[in-house]
């Protein structure tokens, strides 16, 4: 009945089935036994029936409790006829139902299982009946169908033949069949055999061949878009096939398939081909599973392998790191034991300051409780660490190896349970020794600080005294300048009057002397004729009157000019000054006439003009007064001193009577007759007046008829 | 006195004895033609530059010399020569400065400003001639002024 097509897609089903298994391993376990609520009809052998005792019953019935039961469903069915039990699917009032033909129509009210079950139509016919061997020879034969029965829209559909009749249901048709009338009823094998059965009718016999087109498959329904369900049901129902109950259910409400059973041959190779693959593929899932967690495990075994070398690593360094530190350290580090002070730990830092060659040799051997310089500083060590727990920079002398003494400073803490002091120790000796030595400097500084603060303050008293002093002082110059200010500007304003003045003189006074002589000059010319001897001499006289006024205002303003103008100071080579002036001055005749010697004469730091107005005064006075000597000779010479030097013009002229020296550079003062030799007596005034402002002086001597030596001396400083 | 228009000789002179003396002078050289003596510098810019007492005249027509006193009332003979020699036109013209001091400021102010001849009046009449001599003959006779 279930033929080798139906096994090949249960065998697929149920591959499928295990593969979910396979994935989602336990998983199907996991859900709620939540209890589903179905509805079975009474009457659809051996599908849905009910039992003696009134509970539905039928292979149906059963293949749903079982696939339920496999995914974690409990059951819980009611009986009720057909048409009830779908609307109350449709409607929701049940979650599913376990036999429901498949059909367009419904598929639009329910989802479905797959189908467990495919039920064919058959052709049924009375005993004995001939000449029907396939569905082409139901041709023109009467069928009786159930009315609505897909069987009814199968003969039309396929027109198996032009005389079909309907009836309400199968019985009645089988009845009327049994009774003679009629040629066949089409409908279902398995349901039709049943009722022939129950009905006792013997008569009738399904033939034996195949109706294509007219298969039923029957699935467990639940209400349309309960997908969760479905698929529940769906994997139930896998498990069930795959593991046999399926099987045995139908044999329970089949019986064995007579004439369709199978070889024992073909079992095996059934049971085989379908166990082989479920094995294979549940071994392949357990292998991939297994070797996951091997993968998993071993990398976290891994993982934890290298965390603990990395602790153990850095445990090393670590510990290394603090041995290093314990040895290397340039402090000492100590143990001892409370009671005595006997070194319990050392390291060479230690050993060292304490003046033993190692810390094997310092441990056991030292006892700090008989190194103390001063014991007293170990009793007020203990008291103190014993009440507060540490020492912080505690400062002790000790005693090293060799008895020579050092300071120390440690820092410590006690354990009271081992008995123990441990703590780190300096050697701060040198610093205990710059210490005391600052202190005495200190002592010394202070000292000194006293001293040169009275000191300071003295000479600051003195200072104050100086300061007042000085601005007393300040106040004086500030007054002086103030003075000395106004008089400057009192002497500008006098020199600017004195300019004014002699611009005056040299204008207007001469303008006078001009008409005098000027209009003298025209009487002579114009009325010369009127004019006696006499009376032009008197006009001479004016003229000549005249003239020497305007001499005498010239040599005046000259001698001022002398004192207004300003000085300026330059080399000059005076025997070229000599040489030259000689050369203005000296008329034709008096150069023939004269001897003009020039001796070596240095160079002087001068006014070019002045100096040779100097020349010119005093080489003019020789010439002059030479006039009428018989030794016509003037000699030019200097006399060095190593302060000072002399230039000299020496004559062999008149001379002067040197009683009358003083008056020789006085202004207007002449010791000869105008008529002798002529002059307003202004020239060595201004010789003199010009040497003084070189800072220098004059001086001459001479002798009445042999002649007169002048000179002038500056200082070298101006010639320097 | 001749017409302004032809004045050749220009003295500036305030003290009018000098004045005549120069003139004198002027004449005992052959000079005395076309001479106009003004006695301020005001008066000498006037006429120099055609205007006030002078804007009748033309200012085409230059002297050919001015002969100028230092000492003037108004505006002083350095003004002037300063004006004359600032001035395109009228700083061809030559100038004498007649002054009575050899004051060094003066002379060397003087050249400073362009002037072209200096000449002390000397108390000795027959200096002062010999020096007019000298002046006219050099810059009327022998110096030809360039026509402007």
């Amino acid at each position: 009945m279930i033929n080798n097509a139906q096994y090949c897609l249960i065998l697929s089903l149920v591959l499928i089935a295990a593969f979910v298994c396979a994935i989602s391993g336990a998983k199907a376990n996991c859900f709620p036994g939540d209890t589903l609520s179905i509805a079975s009809e009474p009457d659809y052998p051996p599908y849905c029936i009910i039992d003696e005792k009134g509970h539905a019953d039928g292979f149906s019935v059963e293949l749903f409790k079982a696939s339920a039961d496999a995914v974690g469903f409990e059951v819980d069915v009611k009986i009720g006829i057909w048409k009830k039990i779908m609307n109350d699917l449709a409607e929701g009032r049940i979650d599913a139902l376990p036999l429901v033909g498949r059909t367009p129509e419904r598929e639009k009210l329910f989802d479905f299982t797959m189908p467990y079950l495919s039920l064919h139509g058959a052709v049924f016919v009375r005993k004995g009946t001939a000449g029907i061997n396939s569905l082409e020879d139901l041709y023109g034969k009467e069928i009786l169908v159930m009315k609505d029965d897909n069987a009814e829209e199968f003969v039309r559909r396929e027109q198996l033949t032009d005389k079909i009749t309907t009836t309400n249901t199968f019985e009645e048709a089988f009845r009327t069949l049994s009774s003679g009338e009629y040629d066949a009823v089409v409908t279902q094998r398995v349901m039709g055999l049943n009722l022939l059965e129950e009905l006792d009718i013997t008569n009738i016999e399904a033939l034996n061949f195949q109706v294509p087109g007219f298969r039923q498959d029957f699935c467990f329904a639940v209400q349309k878009g309960d997908t969760l369900l479905l698929e529940r049901l769906n994997e139930g129902l896998s498990v069930v096939i795959a593991n046999d109950i399926y099987k045995e259910l139908r044999s329970k409400w089949f019986g064995p398939d007579a004439g369709k059973q199978k070889s024992l041959k073909e079992v095996i190779s059934i049971v085989l081909l379908i166990l082989i693959p479920i094995l294979i593929i549940l071994i392949l899932s357990w292998i991939i599973s297994l070797r996951q967690q091997v993968k998993n495990r071993t990398k976290s075994l891994n993982k934890e392998v290298e965390e603990r070398k990395k602790v153990i690593d850095a445990l090393k360094i670590s510990e290394e790191t603090y041995r290093n530190l314990f040895q290397n350290a340039q402090v000492g580090l100590f143990r001892t034991r409370i009671s005595d002070g006997q070194i319990l730990e050392s390291n060479e830092q230690l050993a060292k300051m304490f003046g033993y060659p190692g810390r094997k040799e310092i441990i056991a051997d030292y006892k700090t409780s008989e190194n103390y310089v001063d014991p007293g500083t170990r009793e007020e060590m203990l008291q103190q660490i014993k009440t507060k727990g540490f020492v912080q920079n505690f400062e002790a002398r000790f005693y090293r190896k060799d008895r020579s003494i050092f300071w120390a400073s440690y820092s410590a803490r006690i354990n009271h349970e081992q008995g123990w002091i441990e703590g780190v120790v300096e050697d701060i000796t040198d610093r205990k020794e710059a210490e005391i030595e600052l202190r005495g400097l200190k002592v010394n500084l202070e000292k000194e600080v006293v001293a040169r603060t009275i000191e300071l303050n003295e000479k600051v008293q003195k200072l104050d005294k100086s300061q007042k002093a000085m601005l007393y002082m300040v106040e004086d110059l500030n007054r002086i300048t103030a003075e000395l200010k106004e008089e400057r500007r009192k002497l500008q304003a006098s020199n600017q009057e004195l300019e004014a003045f002699t611009y005056s003189v040299s204008h207007d006074l001469r303008a006078p002397l001009r008409a005098i002589n000027g209009f003298s000059k025209f009487l002579l010319d114009d009325y010369a004729e009127r004019l006696d001897d006499e009376g032009k001499r008197f006009i001479d006289t004016i003229r000549r009157n005249a003239s020497k006024m305007d001499q005498l205002i010239s040599d005046l303003l000259n001698l001022s000019r002398v004192s207004r103008s300003e000085m300026r100071l330059s080399d000059v080579d005076m025997k070229s000054a000599a040489f030259e002036v000689f050369d203005d001055i000296a008329g034709v005749q008096e150069k023939k006439e004269f001897e003009f010697v020039v001796g070596d004469l240095p160079h002087a730091k001068c006014d070019p003009t002045l100096i040779r107005q100097v020349w010119g005064n005093l080489i003019d006075n020789a010439l002059k007064y030479s006039a009428h000597a018989k030794i016509k000779k003037i000699e030019i010479l200097a006399r060095q001193k190593k302060e000072e030097i002399t230039w000299c013009v020496k004559d062999r002229g008149a001379g002067f009577d040197s009683r009358y020296i003083d008056k020789l550079f006085g202004i207007f003062q002449r010791l000869h007759k105008e008529e002798e030799y002529p002059g307003t007596g202004v020239g060595l005034a201004i010789v003199q007046r010009i040497i003084h402002r070189h800072g220098g002086s004059v001086h001459a001597s001479g002798e009445i008829g042999k002649g007169a030596e002048f000179c002038f001396t500056l200082p070298r400083s101006h010639n320097d | 006195m001749e017409k302004t228009d032809q004045v050749e000789i220009l003295i500036v002179e305030d003290n009018p004895d000098d004045a005549e003396m120069a003139l004198r002078a002027l004449k005992k050289n052959k000079l005395a033609n076309n001479i106009l003596v003004v006695d301020d510098g005001e008066k000498a810019l006037d006429f120099i530059f055609a205007r006030g007492d002078y804007k009748e005249r033309s200012s085409k027509n230059r002297p050919k010399i001015i002969l100028l006193d230092l000492k003037l009332p108004k505006v002083s003979g350095l003004e002037v020569l300063k004006e004359l020699k600032a001035n395109k036109k009228t700083r061809i013209i030559p100038v004498i400065v007649l002054t009575s001091s050899k004051e060094e400021s003066d002379i060397v102010e003087s050249y400073e400003l362009g002037v072209n001849s200096y000449i002390v009046k000397p108390v000795d009449f027959d200096k002062f001639v010999d020096s007019v001599n000298d002046l006219g003959l050099y810059w009327l006779l022998l110096n030809q002024q360039p026509s402007v």
